[in-house]
């Protein structure tokens, strides 16, 4: 037990950081430049993790906390998931509200945090945050309830597991709709373009990145690593639903899995890169374009099963 | 086949809420145009692969006219009107989004307790038409300008197409054109009395009676 | 022949487009009309057999509305021959319309299959909102915009409940009229009632029924008093036939209850709300416009309460026709005098124009159903329906609505004719032809109101056998 969840943080602290390059890479690429390596993201917590956090004088043991109860509660999370070929180690009936719940716990830490600073900024920051996450929780709880109806189960990891070359047969329209819903909340979630710039430093424009100014030397890795996580989480629930391909021979799925999330980073890199930052009242619009295709997509399933 | 005409109803009823969640009129219709294409590919789908002569007959009827005939109208009418105007609505993008969702679960809830005789209870045409229906009088209700508001009744009308295809066999192809023909017609002097309109309504205030030019026209 | 009286109309309509003299125009639609008119009186004498593969059938209802609406376009069309000595704008469009809207009232009256029944519906709709718009101000255009709009979605409604019927008519698998009749024991009941409710709405919405009305002071207030004429006497009638023919297939189904008790209370709500609204109104059209919406009340009413009423709601069809006639054709023809339908620019008709004084009381009593004229009597038949069905509540309710719609209307249409006159945009004569048509239909209301010829009363009996009331 002890080592399969210890095999199963390594192998997910070993691939995060590698799709974010990914992104970067792409991004640099369609832009017509070389770009950082593919592997920056590992040197820059390596760089990151040698450095001394800084504190200003203000600040609380809530903001000192923040940083590792998000990596925590990240890992918490990265546990339900199945990686590859590797099971999940954690698994029971209504684990999907425990996930939901942690990444609340995510961002109330990191709301609380950032507010802990006092910084105006910071302020707004976690106030948008706040709000856009209200509306991808619902949604993604639409989606994994709709996915819940075609596993006819209420565990992440059956559901990601589910039979679906049949659901695509069966419900394949309403598939659709989920697999865009969550797409939309994949985007939103780890503050990607159009959502989100995470390469922007005005802070006006700034939803999450604004909430990290503060933070530094290995707070700043925690939440950079976090982050990264929970992109792997996020394309892990959404790559075996749009795949879903299975094959008797274990590195052959690996291989598939490994393909389809190097895929999906490129498609949201290409995404970041053909499409224009919303204005910040359109992002509402946006996400609740993408719940509404959830509801939809769960009364279609609903309809069907 | 059934994927299809699946695919086709759902993506009639997101295109609906898609207009919804437009701000700009030559984006809704553009999407009112996509909905129509869309639409008129399902006559092909219906008989399971068997496309006989007068499903072809229906299906480019239905996109010549709704697909690009009336689109060409509407963009004629509104030829005056800048093309990045915005609408304003009476209730908010997000609020419509919302209200939008949840007129299309009304949709399907009245549909539980409907069954059309020679269908399966799955079907999707009966709760996809209703939604569809529902959304564009909404669109009419919502949206305060005369353009919108004849593109919501043009998507009721779609609604109401989607529905009659799944009873396809018991209307005769005359009574069906003389529909098509009917809408057709509708939309052209729709667009003659808006063009009056905005003509009218161009011409500045009415000295005489001081009446200011509608924020509806 | 059937098809022949539905295409001659719409053919002339088609040649009124070419550059050709205005009084031609007018003078072709009086002919048109005329011809039309001829053949119509020839069906009272020999039923046409039915033609285009049985889509087209002359009964006995249809034989009634199809007159009705044959003589409204006749005295519509010599009332024009007078109105255009004063007008100055061009006739092509609104004489092309008129054609076309007299092409598709024909094919209403005559259509023997639901989805025709729908077509021609709407196609009148649309070739009667041009005619709305005609002098082509704000206020016209905003009123061809909302009757545009209300009655196309009312009637995009009534194509979804001739859907619904459709599904109710599986196993019958066929919209055609006595196709339906025959098979109404296999019809599915649930399926029919969802399609009365839409039926009703759609249809409801051209009739100007009480929640849908709101286009009707509009519309009425703001178009000539030609084409409220033909909007109150033939379009909206041709709905309410519409409706008669829904009615039908209830009756045979045993769904009349169910039927007739939405009639009875949309028709109710239609007359309440009429009274309502006529006390507060200052303009001659639109209170006329309020008229209109209680006679519908009062038709559907009839329709509803079965037995004597839809004898009475029949030959209320006729009745209201002749009426509108007189009274939208005066209106229009002060309208025209003064330059305006506001009672704070008319005053004192009689004292300039004795004639028209005299034509707008009798239209204000043959509107409000006084003694000598016949809407009178229909008027009477329904409301004896009402306490025949032992609906005392209901009874009155009709009598005290029709008092106060009396009151509302004798108030500004008798400051309309008395009292210090004011100044006319027109030279103080009389028109001759203007006057002979309106005289003429009073006439005829009073003549049906004393004496009502045995061919009409064999075919309103004819008609109401084919609705097949119970009461």
């Amino acid at each position: 037990m002890i080592t399969t969840i210890l095999i199963h943080w390594l192998l997910t602290l070993l691939f995060a950081p590698f799709f974010i390059g990914v992104i970067t890479k792409v991004k640099a690429v369609i832009a017509g430049k070389i770009g950082p390596s593919l592997f920056q993201s590992y040197y820059d917590l390596a760089r990151l993790s040698q450095k001394r956090s800084v504190y200003s004088s203000g600040v609380t043991w809530v903001f000192r906390l923040a940083p590792m109860i998000v990596l925590a509660a990240v890992l918490m999370v990265s546990l339900m998931i199945p990686i590859g070929i590797f099971k999940a180690p954690v698994q029971f009936a209504g684990d999907i509200l425990v996930l939901v719940y942690l990444f609340a716990l995510v961002r109330f830490f990191m709301i609380a945090g950032s507010l802990d600073t006092g910084f105006s900024m910071e302020g707004m920051g976690a106030s948008r945050e706040a709000f856009f996450s209200c509306l991808t929780e619902v949604t993604l709880f639409m989606n994994l309830l709709a996915l819940g109806l075609l596993a006819h189960s209420i565990s992440l990891s059956e559901m990601i597991g589910a039979n679906y070359p049949v659901s695509w047969n069966l419900v394949g329209p309403s598939m659709l709709l989920i697999v865009a819903s969550l797409f939309i909340v994949l985007l939103a979630e780890n503050c990607r373009i159009p959502i989100d710039d995470p390469d922007t430093h005005l802070e006006l424009t700034m939803i999450h990145e604004v909430m990290l100014l503060e933070h530094s030397g290995v707070d700043l890795a925690f939440m950079m690593y976090a982050s990264a996580i929970k992109f792997l989480i996020f394309s892990s629930i959404l790559v075996p639903i749009i795949i879903p391909v299975k094959s008797l021979d274990p590195f052959i799925n690996l291989a598939i899995y490994l393909g389809g999330m190097t895929g999906l980073a490129v498609l949201v890199g290409c995404v970041e890169t053909s499409m224009a930052r919303l204005r910040l009242d359109r992002v509402r619009h946006l996400l609740l374009i993408s719940f509404a295709l959830a509801f939809f997509g769960l009364i279609v399933t609903w309809w069907r099963a | 086949m059934t994927t299809w005409i699946d695919a086709s109803c759902i993506l009639i009823v997101f295109f609906s809420l898609s207009i919804l969640a437009t701000y700009r009129i030559v984006g809704m219709i553009q999407i009112y145009a996509l909905q129509s294409f869309v639409l008129s590919l399902m006559p092909l789908f219906l008989h399971a692969g068997n496309v006989s002569s007068r499903d072809i007959v229906l299906s480019l009827g239905t996109m010549v006219l709704k697909a690009g005939v009336v689109p060409f109208i509407l963009f004629w009418a509104i030829r005056r009107i800048s093309m990045r105007s915005e609408i304003k609505p009476i209730i908010g993008l997000g609020s419509s989004i919302v209200c939008g969702a949840l007129l299309v679960a009304g949709a399907f809830w009245v549909s539980m307790s409907l069954r059309i005789p020679g269908k399966a209870a799955a079907d999707l045409g009966l709760p996809c038409s209703l939604a569809v229906l529902l959304l564009g009088f909404m669109i009419m209700v919502t949206r305060t300008r005369a353009v919108t508001q004849v593109l919501g009744y043009l998507i009721i009308e779609n609604g109401i197409f989607l529905f009659a295809l799944s009873l396809f066999d018991s209307m005769p192809t005359l009574i069906e054109m003389g529909i098509l023909l009917d809408i057709f017609v509708a939309v052209f002097i729709m667009a003659i009395v808006l063009n009056h309109i905005n003509e009218e309504f161009e011409q500045g205030p009415d000295p005489e009676k001081q009446v200011k030019p509608r924020e509806v026209f | 022949m059937l098809i022949l009286i539905t295409l001659i109309p719409f053919l002339c309509g088609l040649s009124v487009l070419l550059p050709v003299t205005r009084m031609f125009r007018i003078r072709l639609f009086v002919i048109v009309s005329f011809v039309h008119s001829i053949s119509v009186a020839s069906f009272w004498c020999s039923r046409p057999t039915p033609e285009f593969q049985g889509y087209l059938v002359l009964d006995a209802l249809g034989l009634l509305f199809l007159s009705v609406i044959s003589f409204l376009f006749l005295s519509v069309s010599v009332f024009m021959l007078g109105y255009f000595k004063h007008e100055k704008r061009n006739s092509r469009t609104f004489t092309a319309c008129l054609m076309f809207l007299l092409c598709t009232m024909t094919v209403v009256t005559l259509s023997n299959h639901m989805g025709l029944l729908w077509v021609a519906v709407e196609a009148t709709t649309l070739f009667s909102a041009p005619l709305i718009s005609f002098h082509r101000t704000r206020e016209s255009l905003e009123a061809t915009w909302k009757y545009l709009l209300i009655c196309s979605v009312g009637i995009a409604l009534a194509l979804m409940g001739t859907f619904f019927l459709a599904i109710a008519a599986h196993q019958v698998d066929s919209l055609m009229l006595p196709a339906v009749l025959s098979g109404a024991s296999a019809l599915s009941v649930n399926w029919l009632k969802i399609s009365v409710i839409f039926l009703l709405v759609g249809y409801g919405c051209k009739l100007g029924l009480a929640p849908m009305h709101s286009w009707k002071p509009e519309a009425y207030g703001r178009s000539t008093g030609m084409t409220s004429v033909l909007m109150a006497g033939g379009l909206t009638q041709c709905a309410f036939l519409a409706l008669v023919r829904v009615s039908q297939i209830c009756f045979k189904t045993g769904l009349g209850q169910f039927y007739g008790s939405i009639l009875i209370l949309t028709g109710i709500l239609s007359l309440i709300v009429a009274a309502v609204f006529v006390l507060g109104e200052k303009n001659l059209k639109r209170s006329f416009a309020y008229s209109s919406i209680e006679h519908m009340g009062i038709l559907v009413l009839g329709l509803g309460l079965g037995g004597v009423g839809i004898f009475g709601a029949l030959f209320h069809v006729i009745n209201n026709a002749l009426a509108k006639v007189v009274m939208f054709l005066t209106a229009g023809s002060v309208a025209q005098k003064y330059g305006s339908a506001n009672s704070s620019d008319v005053r004192g008709v009689i004292h300039l124009y004795p004639v028209t004084g005299i034509l707008l009381i009798i239209a204000l009593f043959g509107g409000t159903g006084m003694f000598p004229f016949a809407t009178f009597h229909s008027e009477l038949m329904i409301i004896n329906a009402a306490v025949m069905s032992k609906r005392y509540l209901l009874a009155g309710t009709i009598v005290l609505s029709l008092g106060i719609i009396f009151i509302g209307l004798a108030k500004i249409v008798l400051g309309f004719v008395y009292g210090r006159s004011t100044e006319p945009v027109l030279p103080k004569r009389e028109n001759a032809i203007m006057n002979a048509v309106i005289a003429l239909a009073a006439a005829l209301l009073v003549v049906l109101g004393i004496w009502m010829p045995a061919p009409l009363t064999r075919v309103i009996s004819d008609a109401a056998a084919l609705i097949g009331s119970t009461p």
